[in-house]
């Protein structure tokens, strides 16, 4: 997929990577080292060009995946749209989460940190979807430029997934080309939302 | 689109172009069930907001212009054209797809000419826009527009809240070149950061409370132009250009804010240049 940018990309990495420290927002798209950890800086920035042990993929990779054999299990852990907490009462509030369609949505999933409950409950969703098999393909995804799916993909990389794509461009990216449906946070993960 | 998301998202095209055409076109071939969602959406934003009126559509009684795609989603410039003045009493503007859908209600007075609204707005989603014109007989009328943005209303301003804050309140008015006996396009711009509450603080990574101009009214001496309603969905720094019949009297503006804030300023009316 990404040749040429990525070659671009990689160079000014491995020059940047030197002089930033972990945990520091990036100023610019073309130097953001990847974190040996999850990374528990601002969740909105810059993302590295890579993801150790998972690979990165565009919105045509993700189609393509959708229409091969083994469909990849997608998964969108973009934040809920915030309700401002002084927000006029009776004014008009209807957030909606535009998304791949066949996704499911685990709003948050990417926190740093994340309560040992709900990240165990995170897994244990992955595993349900992906019926146990650690070797099928899963995406993850949030916005462009969110750092939430890129954590979400360490968690699983970390956790044994050997199929792990980490898609970046995320929602964005996807409806640049495609149609986005309307998602409704996964069922299970708001039930026992705190 | 933020110039950001333009860059990495013209990154990966020319990646894609390089490694072939793009994958099969099933997964937008879902186009009915989006325009039976959006249409849905519609219709629940319309009952919340006018109840059981009927809405006609019209494409001569107002017309909606945006940028069919932006560059910033903070920022969609748009344009409301209302030709047949006389009958105008009142606009909405509605982004279906906003948090908070309900934009900006404009009430017509004596003074207004209606030919030509503009302001700006912070975009969402990919979404229809609506524009709502109640005519001088009580009925309604929409248009609507197809825009392609996204995160608006959460994108941070890009400084610090106190630097946001400063000088909150100050106004400027430009016009364009008046003529005896014409209307005379108005330009009114606000410094007010318009926080929509959804704004994070990436440092604190607390929400900064919403701050937006929730009540606005523009008066040719004692004749109203308009009053606005405001909401979260306004863009900061508001800029309102209108059309206004002047009569040598002084152009009042009072805005007020949804936490207490006033202000008032008086604009020497423009005077005939020839």
């Amino acid at each position: 997929m990404a040749g040429r940018s990525i070659l671009r990309r990689g160079a000014a990495v491995a020059a940047a990577a030197l002089c930033l420290a972990a945990g520091e927002p990036a100023d610019s798209p073309v130097n953001v080292p990847e974190p040996a950890e999850l990374y528990a800086g601002p969740p909105h920035g810059y993302t590295p060009p890579t993801l150790k042990g998972a690979q990165v993929v565009d919105a045509a990779a993700v189609a393509a995946m959708l229409d091969g054999p083994d469909k990849p299990v997608l998964i969108d852990v973009a934040a809920r749209e915030r309700k401002p907490s002084n927000f006029p009462e009776g004014r008009l509030w209807l957030p909606v989460h535009p998304s791949i369609p066949e996704a499911v949505w685990l709003p948050n999933a990417g926190a740093v940190p994340l309560p040992p409950e709900r990240e165990a409950l995170f897994y244990d969703r992955v595993a349900a979807l992906t019926g146990g098999n650690r070797a099928k393909p899963i995406v993850v995804f949030c916005h462009v430029e969110c750092w939430g799916s890129w954590n979400a993909g360490k968690r699983l990389v970390e956790k044994g997934y050997t199929a792990v794509h980490w898609f970046p461009l995320g929602v964005e990216g996807w409806q640049d080309v495609h149609e986005t449906r309307n998602l409704s946070e996964d069922a299970a993960w708001k039930a026992a939302a705190p | 689109m933020r110039p950001t998301l333009a860059l990495a998202l013209g990154l990966t095209l020319s990646a894609a172009a390089l490694s072939g055409p793009f994958a099969p076109a099933v997964h937008a071939a879902g186009a009915s069930d989006t325009e039976q969602e959006r249409a849905a959406r519609w219709q629940e934003i319309a009952k919340s907001i006018f109840g059981d009126r009927t809405i006609e559509p019209t494409d001569s009684l107002v017309k909606l212009e945006a940028p069919k795609r932006a560059e910033d989603a903070a920022l969609v410039p748009i344009t409301l054209t209302m030709p047949e003045k006389d009958k105008i009493k009142a606009v909405s503007l509605i982004i279906d797809d906003n948090p908070a859908p309900y934009a900006a209600n404009f009430e017509f007075g004596p003074a207004a000419d209606t030919s030509e609204l503009k302001l700006r707005v912070r975009v969402n989603n990919y979404t229809d826009m609506h524009a709502v014109v109640e005519t001088t007989d009580g009925k309604l009328y929409e248009a609507k527009q197809f825009v392609k943005a996204s995160g608006g209303c959460s994108a941070p301003m890009g400084m610090s809240e106190e630097e946001a804050l400063k000088g909150m309140g100050d106004m400027r008015m430009k016009f364009a070149d008046a003529q005896p006996g014409k209307p005379v396009e108005a330009t009114l711009m606000i410094r007010h950061p318009n926080f929509s509450g959804m704004q994070m603080n990436q440092v604190t990574r607390d929400y900064t409370p919403a701050r937006y101009i929730d009540k606005l009214t523009v008066s040719a001496g004692d004749r109203k132009v308009f009053t606005m309603t405001g909401d979260i969905s306004i863009a900061s720094n508001p800029v309102i250009n209108f059309g206004l019949k002047p009569d040598g009297k002084p152009i009042q503006v009072a805005a007020g804010d949804n936490q207490g804030g006033a202000w008032t300023h008086s604009f020497t009316a423009p005077s005939p240049t020839n």
